[in-house]
């Protein structure tokens, strides 16, 4: 095994544990709508939802990096250069984050100075590390440059997946130097904040998660790289074209010039239709092998991915794109449904199915199955689809309640919030919530398990 | 827009997408299957899609604009699972043969 492999290991070990911490983030942050006094005076809301969002975001990072490390030597042929350093790094990064979250838990906030923006809190949404740390993820990400394109240019052997990545590596390091604030006018400093969030989000991480997808349908499904290649070129760019200035459904109220609404509007209204692209695309090679693979926890969660992406991007997307609907529904849970929904279709599903595929080559399994995947898959998924459909519910109480009837006052907050409708949603999140936290410990403990039943499980795959 | 078309819209909205999206997965299952049985039902689901944006282009009060962009879309989703198909189907055949 290269050491990229071995790097890749530990980064994806870092992404499973960063999910469990998100979990349970998530949990304190769903229960605090059920009871206000939770950890009253000891650890608040908003600590809560920033380790749940921003653990969030660095499970997915170092899942994509992971899968990236393992993927990569496989595509050269050799070891990736800088190797070294992208280790040492590994640590730099991980211990890092445990900083950063213990200062978030311990100290929570500062003054309003710089020494708080360098050591405690940035106070941007879903890029709060502080300024140190966020000097540190873009030391992470040269690196992580450094090795993927100086492999390239040391071994002259550029795929078409590579170029691709290569290619949004620059886009994905240089966008990131936004999560640095300086600007006093909110409405300039949310303009470009939501070019580091949106286009992060629904462009750089996109074609990172189709470069991976390429790969693993190559050595899932056996599917050969050109084919993979011409729908990874299709893909990304139909993506793209939609995706970039979708970015302006985020202006609609920040105080952007009204052309936003039609942009914006337009542009997002056309992102579910590369998504069918994909749900036809995934049924094919899924019917092709006639649901036949050597690894189907990986070919699941990777059917689960094309199916979750359409639905929470495409259906929950499309009901809240369109400025007129927008205007009474952002901000509110319907959003975070929204949010919820796409970021588990669009990555969170696929990060799961790489890592499938890695514990297969690890515990150098021809055949992969069991029964436990089964249980966390339907745990997971089962619990995610009544979260975001609680939250549906009640974020159609906040746009009703709170915004169409009370026009946004802050008597008309108050109504939403205790509006039985929006009260019972929250109960019901927070119930799917624990239930998606079993699925959890079940997808953990399958994935430390799994190999001990190898020798059972080869048989039957032989068999059948 | 009132209350109740907020909501109305936003499910027609929905349901629209989730149409089209029941329609290209029944395609390509009828295909993949060679069913007749199933391709009927997907072109039952793309009717329903229709409908429903003739329910979005009469009933709600989105602008005209964005009554025409569902018009388009719904053109677009209609062509999306068999184009799909083709150029899937092409591009293995291309493989099969080199």
């Amino acid at each position: 095994m290269y050491r990229s492999q071995q790097l890749a290991v530990k980064y994806l070990a870092a992404a499973i544990a960063l999910f469990g911490i998100m979990t349970v983030a998530g949990l304190m942050s769903a229960y605090y709508y059920i009871n206000p006094d939770f950890l009253f005076g000891i650890l608040h809301f908003n600590i809560a939802k920033i380790l749940h969002i921003d653990t969030m975001v660095i499970w997915l990072l170092m899942g994509f990096m992971g899968a990236i490390y393992w993927f990569l030597p496989e595509e050269f042929g050799r070891e990736l250069v800088g190797i070294r350093l992208a280790e040492i790094l590994f640590y730099v990064f991980f211990g890092a984050v445990a900083v950063v979250a213990v200062v978030f838990i311990v100290v929570q906030y500062g003054n309003s100075n710089e020494t708080a923006l360098w050591f405690i809190n940035q106070g941007r949404k879903y890029v709060e590390a502080p300024r140190w740390a966020a000097i540190g993820v873009v030391v992470v990400m040269a690196v992580f440059a450094y090795n993927v394109i100086g492999t390239a240019y040391v071994t002259r052997r550029v795929t078409g997946i590579t170029a691709v990545l290569m290619i949004d590596l620059v886009p994905l390091l240089v966008l990131y130097l936004d999560a640095f604030p300086a600007i006093s006018n909110m409405s300039a400093d949310l303009f470009w904040w939501w070019w580091l969030v949106h286009l992060w989000v629904e462009a750089t991480w996109e074609v990172l998660i189709g470069c991976i997808m390429a790969w693993t349908l190559m050595q899932l499904l056996g599917t050969s790289r050109r084919i993979v290649e011409l729908w990874l070129y299709i893909e990304v760019a139909l993506v793209l074209g939609t995706g970039i200035l979708g970015l302006g459904h985020h202006y609609f109220w920040i105080g952007a010039p009204s052309y936003w609404l039609t942009i914006g509007g337009l542009f997002s209204a056309l992102e579910p239709l590369p998504l069918l692209g994909m749900v036809v695309h995934a049924v094919y090679d899924a019917g092709t092998h006639h649901m036949k693979t050597t690894n189907r926890p990986a070919f699941y969660w990777l059917l689960a991915e094309a199916f979750g992406n359409f639905l929470g991007g495409g259906v929950w997307g499309f009901m809240i794109t369109l400025p007129q609907v927008n205007l009474y529904a952002h901000g509110t849970q319907w959003t975070v449904s929204h949010g919820h929904f796409a970021f588990w279709g669009a990555y969170a599903c696929g990060v799961l199915s790489v890592i499938y595929l890695v514990v297969q080559k690890l515990r150098g399994l021809d055949y992969l199955e069991g029964t436990l995947w089964k249980w966390s898959f339907a745990a997971l998924n089962v619990g995610l689809i009544g979260m975001v459909g609680a939250l549906l519910v009640s974020g159609f109480a906040q746009a009703f309640v709170e915004r169409a009837i009370g026009g946004s006052t802050h008597d008309a907050f108050i109504a939403g919030q205790t509006n039985p409708w929006f009260v019972e949603g929250m109960i019901t999140r927070f119930i799917f919530g624990l239930l998606f936290a079993a699925g959890y410990v079940a997808l953990v403990w399958d994935l430390l398990t799994i190999g001990r039943r190898a020798p059972v499980l080869a048989a039957a795959g032989a068999a059948e | 827009m009132s209350e109740i078309s907020l909501l109305q819209s936003a499910l027609l909205l929905g349901l629209y997408v989730a149409l089209a999206g029941s329609y290209g997965l029944l395609y390509t299952i009828a295909r993949l299957q060679d069913a007749i049985i199933l391709h009927r039902l997907s072109l039952v689901l793309y009717g329903l899609h229709g409908l429903t944006a003739i329910a979005i282009v009469a009933w709600t009060p989105l602008q005209i604009g964005w009554k025409g962009l569902i018009v388009v879309s719904s053109a677009a989703f209609l062509a999306i699972p068999p184009l799909t198909w083709r150029l899937l189907e092409r591009t293995h055949e291309t493989e099969v043969q080199g």
